[in-house]
């Protein structure tokens, strides 16, 4: 105080206990309207106030689950998931630079322009989708370009997209995803393992970057598992297009094709035509019946290739051998019927033996020597060979096929299954059939699934659970593979076009009536199929192709013969199986 | 009266014991003394308190810095591992696209190949060959091409040809490379438009 000039003392603001006074009140001032929005921030609804600061702050996200994948036998992507993006616009803001921007778009991400244009400019809307499922890095670069040039009001977000990167290769099996959910195949039946369960997180963020330390809760995603079939997809490939070749070529409405690992039942190759395009299904199919799976979704009447299931079963009940005489007769009168049995050819009365008739494919024949098996037993074979029941490999919409309770059978059902017709079978229980007899009699349940999977039926399915059941003798299925073997004999058989050159082939043609949409009848349409194996003494692969209602006229020799030779052929070289080099089968088909 | 008395006679005592030991109980009176006082040494203790509290502040700022800087690290390195991923995905799908059987074969026929039809394989033991090899024939090749379908005529119209004079005779030096874009085009669907073609003054 002392050092004060002695000029301030005339200014002084009066005693000290008026400055204690004056600064109390002006502080009491101030608590008081600290403590007044104390009491409306937290006596006066102090939860919106809360909520209004968790919005500003608190990020609530969901962490996706990756679908899994759907790969072949080696692991090579069929359907794979891919971090898309879709690209979205605010309209009241691209309004003005529509053009320019629908121009960049259209030419970048093969847009139309016109759609997109007219999107850019939509009215009375915040929210437009541009372009959905892109992959990320091409999204994000194309508005980083657009940004960079000054056009505000679009924005990326996550949208997952699902590849299918061998296109039609396959995708009757393993169908498609729609924009929310599987549509079709084995994506809709496997969806819960394909899927999995999606992850969530909650946190807080200041200025766009989370803040550490503050409140966070994450569950993790649980990544949906991946789904390996037994498919080659370079087989796939290739019968597919064999059989497309083949359907067109013999003007035919559809066709299937099977090809199936003889020792385990893995199906290496399911291929149905018409198809579709896996990327673009709804534009890519002709008809809905397109996107399902023929191979087993479609009844039909196996015709010829059943007789191997017959002889097999006569021969191993010892009603015949293959060197059994049997007379045939030009044609087959029986009672209760008004049409005699013929046979695809006009012949006097032959002699042939059991191997003769199968290699000639002569329905009196068969019908002679199925005589000799009493109704119940042939059932009960046909039952033990797969027929009548699903073979359950995991793809939707498979049909029973259609075996007659034996209770149902009559001498002229008994005849005409004999030789395929009056059963309906959908071509994967036929193949696994006839897989039956190059297996050496023992049945084994196809497979298209590695491991175990289940479905949303809840079956559990895959090469885990393969079945095997003796369905006949070693010996009944050497002699029936003998017997095969002739129809693709160059001089004794009916289809040499099916004989790989080399190898001993074994194999059966089969032309079946076809039983028509409408009335319900045989409308004079045909079934033509080709079955069989190779090499003959020591089955690989075991091949079935059917093709429906040619309308060149061909049978199952030449229209099913050729496909399968080039599938055989193809698969020996790709599989490295050399010839065995042991002497075919002579046996006699004539006496 | 009385009362001098007393005093008179207490220093007279007290005179005396003065007079007694003067110089001792002159000695041995007790003074109360001011306490000790040792000045405590402030400096190395306000010292330690303020680098305390400073280096406190400071290291908290510090790690806090580091915290946040990391976080920012973290999140761009996220950014960058999702960018990444995404890529590896695209070149994924692009490598998958190289190697579809279709296109290669499509190739392969394009370079004149056809299908192996005959297996034959030759015995390194004894150079055997076993299977009757057959050299390929172009009878042995099918069309592999996806069919072609066939569009309703009203969505294939024939393009439309509008011929104009060239307006700009004196721009074919410079701007050779721009100039197709100023031409009629014709889009994906055979429809002609003229429209595209402003492109070049944007």
């Amino acid at each position: 105080m002392s050092l004060r000039p002695p000029s301030a003392r005339g200014f002084s603001r009066g005693s000290g206990l008026f400055r204690l006074r004056f600064g109390f009140i002006i502080i009491a001032m101030v608590l008081s309207v600290f403590g007044a929005r104390l009491v409306q921030l937290q006596g006066l609804d102090p939860n919106a106030y809360a909520a209004m600061a968790e919005r500003e702050g608190v990020v609530n996200a969901v962490l996706p689950a990756e679908r899994g994948a759907i790969t072949d036998r080696n692991g090579v992507d069929l359907a794979t998931s891919v971090d898309g993006m879709m690209i979205v616009a605010d309209p009241s803001m691209t309004d003005g630079d529509a053009a320019p921007i629908a121009a960049y778009l259209a030419e970048k991400l093969d847009l139309d322009y016109v759609t997109t244009l007219n999107r850019l400019r939509e009215k009375d809307t915040r929210f437009q989708y541009i372009a959905r499922r892109i992959p990320s890095t091409i999204a994000n670069k194309a508005l980083g370009e657009l940004e960079d040039r000054g056009y505000k009001g679009l924005s990326v977000r996550r949208d997952p997209m699902r590849d299918y990167p061998a296109k039609d290769v396959a995708a009757n099996l393993i169908g498609f995803i729609g924009e929310d959910e599987a549509l079709a195949g084995l994506e809709r039946t496997f969806d819960s393992t394909l899927s999995g369960v999606d992850g969530e997180e909650t946190y807080e963020v200041g200025d766009g970057k989370r803040i550490p330390l503050g409140d966070s809760t994450s569950v993790a995603p649980k990544n949906g598992q991946d789904l390996q079939l037994t498919i080659n997809r370079d087989v796939q490939w290739y019968v597919q297009r064999v059989l497309r070749n083949t359907v067109r070529s013999s003007q035919a409405e559809s066709g299937v094709a099977v090809v199936m690992d003889s020792k385990t039942g893995e199906l290496i190759s399911l291929a149905d035509y018409p198809t579709f395009d896996a990327t673009e299904p709804l534009s890519s199919a002709k008809s809905e019946d397109d996107l399902g799976s023929r191979a087993m979704s479609d009844v039909y009447e196996p015709g010829s290739v059943q007789k191997v299931l017959t002889f097999a079963s006569l021969i191993d009940a010892g009603k015949v051998t293959a060197r059994t005489r049997i007379a045939v007769p030009s044609e087959l009168r029986r009672e209760g019927r008004d049409i005699p049995i013929h046979d695809y050819w006009q012949h006097g009365l032959l002699r042939l033996t059991a191997a003769g008739v199968l290699s000639k494919s002569s329905n009196i024949g068969t019908v002679r020597a199925a005589e000799r098996i009493s109704s119940a037993d042939l059932h009960d074979y046909l039952r033990e060979f797969g027929l009548g029941e699903r073979t359950n490999v995991g793809v939707r919409g498979e049909t029973n096929g259609i075996l007659p309770d034996k209770s149902l059978w009559t001498q002229g059902t008994h005849d005409t299954i004999a030789f395929g017709q009056g059963l309906s079978v959908n071509a994967v229980q036929m193949a696994a059939a006839v897989n039956t007899i190059a297996n050496g009699g023992e049945r084994i349940s196809p497979s298209l699934i590695k491991g175990s999977a289940t479905t949303d039926a809840g079956q559990t399915v895959g090469t885990e659970r393969t079945e095997r059941t003796d369905v006949v003798s070693e010996d009944a299925a050497e002699q029936v593979t003998e017997m095969m073997e002739l129809v693709a004999d160059p001089e004794d058989g009916i289809a040499p076009a099916a004989a790989v050159p080399g190898y001993r082939v074994a194999g059966k043609t089969g032309t079946a009536q076809r039983v028509g949409k409408d009335c319900g009848c045989y409308d004079g349409t045909y079934t033509v199929s080709f079955a069989g194996f190779a090499p003959a003494d020591d089955p690989r692969f075991t091949v079935y192709v059917v093709v429906q209602d040619p309308g060149n006229g061909g049978g199952g020799g030449s229209v099913g013969g050729p496909a399968f030779s080039k599938i055989m052929s193809y698969l020996l070289r790709k599989y490295a199986v050399a010839p065995t080099g042991t002497k075919p089968s002579t046996l006699p088909v004539e006496w | 009266m009385s009362s001098p008395h007393p005093y008179s006679r207490l220093p007279q005592s007290r005179a005396r014991v003065q007079r007694i030991a003067e110089a001792a109980v002159e000695r041995a009176r007790l003074t109360v003394v001011p306490r000790a006082k040792v000045p405590a040494r402030r400096v190395p203790f306000v010292t330690l308190v303020s680098l305390m509290l400073v280096g406190g502040v400071v290291g908290l700022l510090m790690f806090n810095t580091t915290m946040q800087q990391d976080s920012f690290t973290a999140a761009s390195l996220e950014t960058k591992a999702t960018d990444l991923t995404s890529r590896e995905q695209t070149l994924q799908m692009q490598l998958e696209k190289l190697r579809d059987p279709q296109r290669l074969a499509e190739k392969a026929t394009k370079l004149g190949m056809v299908p192996a039809t005959s297996p034959a394989f030759i015995r390194l033991a004894d150079g055997k060959v076993l299977g009757e090899p057959r050299p390929a024939s172009a009878e042995d090749s099918f069309d592999i091409r996806t069919p072609v379908v066939k569009k309703p005529a009203a969505l294939t119209p024939d393009p439309v040809v509008i011929k104009t004079r060239a307006r700009n005779r004196g721009r074919s030096g410079d701007t050779g490379a721009a100039s197709p874009d100023a031409g009629v085009r014709t889009g994906r669907n055979g429809a002609t438009t003229r429209n595209q073609g402003d492109r070049s003054t944007r």
